[in-house]
């Protein structure tokens, strides 16, 4: 028995065709249930041996397990951790400075503007619903100002 | 002459020649945007019309002019050519100069906008635990951000971690400083 569960594919693997496929899916069910479980409570290699031990795996296929396991450890771990609402994720921003010099009712403007996108990741659906604003120099003063604010209250949070 | 307007064809302020005493009246009425035409013809003794013609007249000059933001100097010119008298001449000076700034700011609001910043506000989370993964110490920096947009404001909330908020802070501050290098302050001395 193979502990790897990255796709469903594995069923249609030729070594495994003697097998019968309902066999084939509870295996692949319980890996798959062991493995999740495992990721989710960061259980240490003692905790999965004692458990596998209770469910009378030999010492051999225990070993195997967990080293495939551990390899793969830091990718389960950050594969559970995205799984669940959030509200959409800044993921970078662009900007750009413009000179605002007249319009069709106001000549003579002069007055620099800016204007921003935040580019914006939906963990769920994967799509990217940007968001877009002008602001003046002031406003972008204030802006950064208060972003900044969160910046060194997130540093002194850390230094707890 | 540059900077004059070209009033020909537009004007028929002439029956404000006609009755100097009614022109504050007149004035009256555009500034505050009434337009009781009937009962202003009546005290003024003039047709509707006139009254019509004479708040339209107005309006096309102080706003032409406080478009262009034009000089005293170029303004007085404009209007001179009409042919009025000289008291009437600076009683219109007295309004464009009394009414520009605010006429300015009305224009302003008339261009084509983005939606616009108004707020921000953060909060500072730490994920603890979620249904598929326990034990997690998950930083993160909420974001309500506030903005006008068609007169209205929307809020929208975001959210991003340490090392993103930081680069957003170094981006927009290399944004803000874009503006005191050499080749914009050119362009801002320049453009005056």
């Amino acid at each position: 028995k193979k502990c790897v569960i990255s796709n469903l594919s594995i069923l249609d693997d030729p070594d495994l065709k003697d097998i019968d496929p309902a066999v084939l899916k509870h295996c692949h069910a319980a890996a798959a249930t062991c493995i999740l479980e495992a990721g989710k409570h960061k259980a240490d290699k003692s905790a999965i041996s004692t458990c596998l031990e209770d469910c009378k795996l030999d010492r051999e296929r225990i070993e195997e397990f967990c080293t495939e396991y551990q390899k793969n450890e830091d990718a389960l771990e950050i594969i559970l951790g995205s799984i669940g609402r959030s509200p959409l994720h800044i993921t970078d921003v662009s900007w750009r400075l413009e000179y605002q010099i007249k319009t069709n009712q106001l000549h003579k403007t002069y007055q620099p503007s800016y204007l921003v996108t935040l580019n914006v990741e939906n963990s769920d659906s994967g799509s990217h619903p940007d968001v877009s604003f002008s602001c003046t120099m002031e406003q972008l003063q204030d802006l950064v100002g208060k972003l900044k604010d969160a910046a060194k209250s997130l540093e002194r949070a850390t230094q707890m | 002459q540059a900077g004059c307007l070209d009033l020909a064809g537009h004007f028929h302020l002439q029956f404000l020649e006609v009755s100097d005493s009614g022109v504050y009246h007149v004035q009256f009425e555009i500034i505050e945007i009434r337009s009781d035409k009937i009962a202003s013809a009546r005290k003024l003794g003039v047709g509707v019309d006139a009254v019509q013609h004479g708040v339209e007249a107005l309006t096309y000059l102080l706003t032409e002019s406080s478009k262009l933001a034009i000089s005293e100097i170029d303004f007085q010119d404009s209007v001179h050519v009409l042919g009025f008298s000289d008291e009437l001449n600076k009683l219109l000076l007295q309004l464009y100069l009394d009414n520009r700034k605010e006429i300015r700011s009305i224009l302003s609001e008339l261009a084509p906008k983005l939606p616009s910043y108004h707020n921000l506000e953060w909060r500072l989370d730490v994920q603890l635990a979620s249904r598929s993964l326990r034990q997690q110490i998950k930083p993160a920096m909420t974001i309500k951000l506030h903005l006008n947009q068609n007169g209205d404001q929307t809020a929208q909330v975001l959210q991003t971690d340490p090392s993103t908020l930081l680069h957003l802070i170094q981006q927009l501050e290399q944004a803000l400083g874009e503006m005191k290098t050499n080749h914009c302050r050119r362009i801002v001395r320049n453009m005056k």
